[in-house]
Parts: C-alpha cells; sequence; structure tokens
C-alpha cells in the first residue's frame, strides 16, 4: 500500500477533524447534575417503599432483565448471578433495583442516603468497557447499552462503588459461547437518560416528597451545593470523589464517619471519601508517554530515511555500476 | 564453511522484534482487560496476581502498546519513505501463497521466489492492515482516555468495539504467523535469519531464485 507523506497527513488530518466535530457539540450540549440533601431524605418512613425507589422501579420495569432458564455457571466456576427470584428487594442495589436508600447511624442522628450510579466525570466503567457498551452521554450521564453488553463485570470492578450489578441468563453472550465467555447483562440508573432526553426530570426526583433530591445544569448544582454547605455547615461528597461526578449528597456529619459506619456494618456500599481517579493519576501519564512515543518515533523513521537511501536502491546502482 | 548471505538487518530485526513482543505483552493484558482471568484462575497462578486488577493490567497494557508505537510507526516512516517495498503483494501472490503452502507440506513444488516469498507479502498485508486497525483505534482510545479528544456515544462504541474484534483478529493472526514460522519446517532458517540476520546461500539459491539472481557474487556474502 502505497502512502505518501502527504496523504499521511491528510488522513491524520481528516481522522483529527473527525474527532473534534463531536467535541463541538459536547461541548454546547447541557450537562446536568443532581444534588441530594440527606439533611431531608426520612427513609420515606410510612411508606411500604421509599418514593424514589417504588419510581425507578416503575419507570424501568420494561427493562429489567428476563432471564432464560436453567442459567449456566461461568465455566470453569460452578457460580453464577442470579437476582430473578429476589426482584423485590429494595434494600441493595440489584438488576431489578438501581436506587436504594442506605440508613447509616452516625453521631446519634439517623441519616438517610439515597445510592445509585455516581455518574462520574470521567467514568472508569465507560473507559475500561471492551465492547463499548457503555457510554458517557452528553448531559454527562454514564449509561449502558444493554444489547450490547457481555456481562464480564469489569465496569463493576472498576467503579470505585461497584455499582453496577449483573444477571446472568441474559443478554448479547447467549449468542455466542455462554458456557466460556461472557455472564450476563450489567444494570443500573442512567439518570433516566430517555426522559432527560427529552428535558424531562429523572423519576426519583419527581417522585420525592421531600425534595431531597435537586436536578438541574450542573454549573447551577455545584454553586447551589457549595453555597448550602458554607451557609449551613454541611459537607459534600461527589465534587472531588473519583475526579467529580455529576451526583453531589449533602450531609450534617462528614463523610469519612458515615463511611466509617458503612465499614464497621460491612456495607455492600460504601462511601470512601479518598477516591483518586487512576486512569488520570496512573494511565493516562503513561498515554501522553505513547503519545510523544508516537512522535519521536515517527521523526526518528523519517530521519533514519533521509539519512540512509534504500539498500535496494543502493545496491541497484552499485550493480549498475559493475555493468557499466 | 558455508557461504551466509544477509537477508536482516539490524534495524529489521529490532523492528520485528520490538513489535513482536510488546504484541505479546499486548495479547496478554488485552485479554485480561476483557475480563477473563479471574474466570479462568489466572490471578490465582503464582507471580499472576497482578492481574487482577484491571488497572494493573492496563498500565501494562499502556506500556507495551508504547514500544509497539515505536516500532510500527518507526517501520511505517523509515521503510515508506525508503521506498523499501519489497513485502508490498505483488499480482498473483494470492495463487502463489497456495503453491508455497502446499510446497511446505511436500506437495507439489515452489515457485521461484524472490527475497520474500509470496505468502510473506500476503501476510505482510493482512498482518499490516490489521495492525492499523487495531493500533489506530488504540490510541485514539489513549486520546479519548486523556480526554484530548471527545467522542460522541456511538463513536465511543464503534471505536471500543472495533479495538476489541481486531485484537482478536490480531491474536489469530499472531497464532498463524507463529505456526507457520514454528511448524513448517522451511521456514526456520527465516527464524534463524531473524535472530541472527543471515541466512545460508545453499537456502538463498534454493528458495529464493530470483533473490539470488540479483545479489550473487555482489553483496554481502560471507564465507
Amino acid at each position: 500500500m502505497k502512502l505518501t507523506r502527504r496523504q499521511f497527513f491528510e488522513l491524520g488530518g481528516c481522522l483529527l477533524g473527525a474527532a473534534i466535530i463531536p467535541r463541538e457539540s459536547y461541548a454546547n450540549a447541557k450537562k446536568y447534575a443532581t444534588l441530594i440533601d440527606i439533611t431531608r431524605c426520612d427513609g420515606c418512613q410510612g411508606e411500604k417503599i421509599p418514593l424514589c425507589v417504588r419510581a425507578c422501579r416503575e419507570e424501568n420495569k420494561e427493562r429489567f432483565p428476563n432471564p432464560k432458564k436453567p442459567i449456566l455457571p461461568y465455566w470453569p466456576r460452578k457460580n453464577y448471578e442470579d437476582w430473578s427470584d429476589k426482584k423485590e428487594l429494595i434494600t441493595t442495589l440489584t438488576p431489578y433495583n438501581w436506587i436504594f436508600v442506605q440508613k447509616v447511624e452516625v453521631e446519634g442522628k439517623t441519616l438517610y442516603l439515597p445510592r445509585r450510579c455516581m455518574h462520574c466525570d470521567s467514568p472508569p466503567c465507560v473507559k475500561g468497557c471492551p465492547f463499548g457498551a457503555l457510554t458517557r452521554q452528553p448531559e454527562g450521564n454514564s449509561v449502558i447499552d444493554h444489547n450490547l453488553c457481555f456481562g464480564g463485570a469489569k465496569c463493576r470492578d472498576v467503579c470505585p462503588w461497584h455499582i453496577p450489578q449483573r444477571q446472568a441468563g441474559v443478554g448479547l453472550y447467549l449468542k455466542f459461547l455462554p458456557k466460556y465467555a461472557g455472564g450476563g447483562v450489567m444494570y443500573k440508573c442512567d439518570l433516566c437518560d430517555s426522559r432527560i432526553k427529552k428535558g424531562e426530570i429523572p423519576a426519583c426526583v419527581i417522585a420525592c416528597k421531600n425534595q431531597v433530591f435537586y436536578f438541574g445544569e450542573r454549573k447551577e448544582v455545584y454553586q447551589m451545593a457549595y453555597e448550602r454547605a458554607k451557609k449551613e455547615g454541611l459537607y459534600i461528597y461527589g465534587d472531588k470523589q473519583n475526579g467529580g461526578t455529576s451526583t453531589l449528597y449533602l450531609s450534617p456529619v462528614p463523610f469519612e464517619r458515615i463511611d466509617q459506619y458503612l465499614a464497621q456494618t460491612k456495607a455492600r456500599f460504601r462511601m470512601p471519601v479518598n477516591i483518586p481517579n487512576r486512569y488520570h493519576q496512573e494511565i493516562n501519564p503513561i498515554g501522553k508517554g505513547m503519545v510523544a512515543t508516537a512522535v519521536l518515533s515517527s521523526l526518528a523513521g523519517i530521519a533514519g530515511a533521509l539519512m540512509n537511501r534504500s539498500q535496494d536502491d543502493s545496491k541497484q546502482k552499485e550493480v549498475d555500476r559493475d555493468e557499466e | 564453511m558455508k557461504n551466509r548471505i544477509q537477508r536482516y538487518g539490524i534495524l529489521v530485526r529490532l523492528e520485528h522484534w520490538t513489535v513482536a513482543l510488546s504484541g505479546i505483552a499486548l495479547i496478554f493484558t488485552g485479554l485480561g482487560c476483557l475480563p477473563l482471568f479471574k474466570r479462568y484462575y489466572i490471578i490465582e497462578l503464582p507471580g499472576f496476581g497482578w492481574t487482577a486488577d484491571f488497572y494493573t493490567v492496563t498500565k501494562i497494557h499502556y506500556i507495551a502498546a508504547i514500544f509497539f508505537v515505536m516500532g510500527v510507526l518507526f517501520h511505517l516512516f523509515y521503510h515508506g519513505l525508503r521506498k523499501d517495498f519489497g513485502l508490498i503483494p505483488r499480482p498473483r501472490d494470492f495463487i502463489d501463497s497456495f503453491k508455497v503452502i502446499l510446497a511446505s507440506f511436500g506437495i507439489g513444488k515452489e515457485p521461484p521466489c524472490d527475497k520474500w516469498l509470496p505468502e510473506q507479502r500476503v501476510a505482510y498485508l493482512f498482518i499490516g492492515l490489521n495492525i492499523l486497525v487495531v493500533g489506530g483505534t488504540g490510541f485514539l482510545k489513549v486520546l479519548k482516555n486523556l480526554e484530548w479528544v471527545v467522542f460522541s456515544p456511538k463513536a465511543e462504541t464503534l471505536l471500543n468495539l472495533t479495538h476489541t474484534i481486531s485484537g482478536g483478529i490480531f491474536i489469530l493472526m499472531f497464532i498463524i504467523h507463529v505456526f507457520f514460522v514454528l511448524a513448517v519446517k522451511p521456514n526456520w532458517p527465516l527464524l534463524k535469519a531473524m535472530i541472527t540476520g543471515y541466512v545460508d546461500e545453499e537456502y538463498v539459491k534454493k528458495r529464493h531464485h530470483l533473490w539470488y539472481e540479483k545479489i550473487k557474487g555482489k553483496v554481502n556474502l560471507e564465507g
């Protein structure tokens, strides 16, 4: 394949252009965030199911998994993840329950924390998904494409909060080698992607009677959170964690104490305060090194070629000389 | 002592082994990114505990990719600008490749070959194109993770999926390549040449007759 230097740079220019175009539309799109004010949440005492949880289940019921049974274990292991007989479980995250209310007792206070995907600014689940099933939307939310997900659960492993939940016996992997690869489909909150794309508000936000949630433009939500934290002496969670997220919690007690309680009670979902974004800290510096290497090795190739003519050429010339 | 003819210079061998060794590391860590290692107990093997952490596996993948990118880009620019096009397929190469492969197994006779066998030229084309896809998408993924470029969600899906699929094809091509080098005895001198740089004159005379005619008695003969 002949590719002249000029063609190479033209191709490079086209690729760069193609990559930059979506950036424009991305920058112009509205980014949202949610403020979760736990000073206002009472876990919906008196209600059978917290209203946010009920609204979420109602909103997404058509998208819940319907596994094909019997479900094959994840060979060579004997286990598989099946929540289909625990559909009514509302006290934790499952493929059938994408938000739950976590009860915490700190400093003599009982707090209720609605927990779901934080929708990170730089989501490791999206970066790590080998199938591209996870994408970050222009609105700032991370969404799993249930038709593309293979259920490897890597997203759960790389998520600092281990939010996505797996259901076996459903999804694309069944069409390939269901015994040997894949494990189902991952499920989590997508911030009501189809609603917010229409300019509507997520179901959990609307359902809350205590106005625990405030959903709005990201800048406004961040500003509001910082102002209230300063004015009322509250603590913020979600603005720094994992490099920043689209979900901010406001609490009357420090989040270190909340996480301490969750650690002591061996809670499935913790709230660690010190969460660096490992892509930013550990992986991207190597990525920069790779870009530099690409430039330097290209330059080295060009310089080397200019200094050394093709051996074939020079040999040919030698042959020609000999023949003269 | 037998006469030896230089087949691969030091640069070519360095390029080949840089791409090969980093390619092996990329295959291993790429499979680890899939994820498969936990399920298949790899993380429990002595010395492989690090494969349990996706971030560590990704880091090693990136480090290996630095060497891979270095080898591939140097190769492209250096040989492209020098017009070293001996490995670019020629007409009839597909048919002649089959003849060479069949002859390797004792069926029929090999057509007279130049420095590169027709099957090598065909393999170079396919492996080269695949490397451009897997390497190109990998490079774009790095830029995306750096957040220097932002892709639309659909483009992001396409990019990740293309990298994974072309990575799978790379593994397949790697296996075919290694199979033809190790399992086909007539190719063993080529492996030796990729290590030492030289092949025996007798081998060249027999198998690369066209190349032999071009160089005989003039260059690179040692005795």
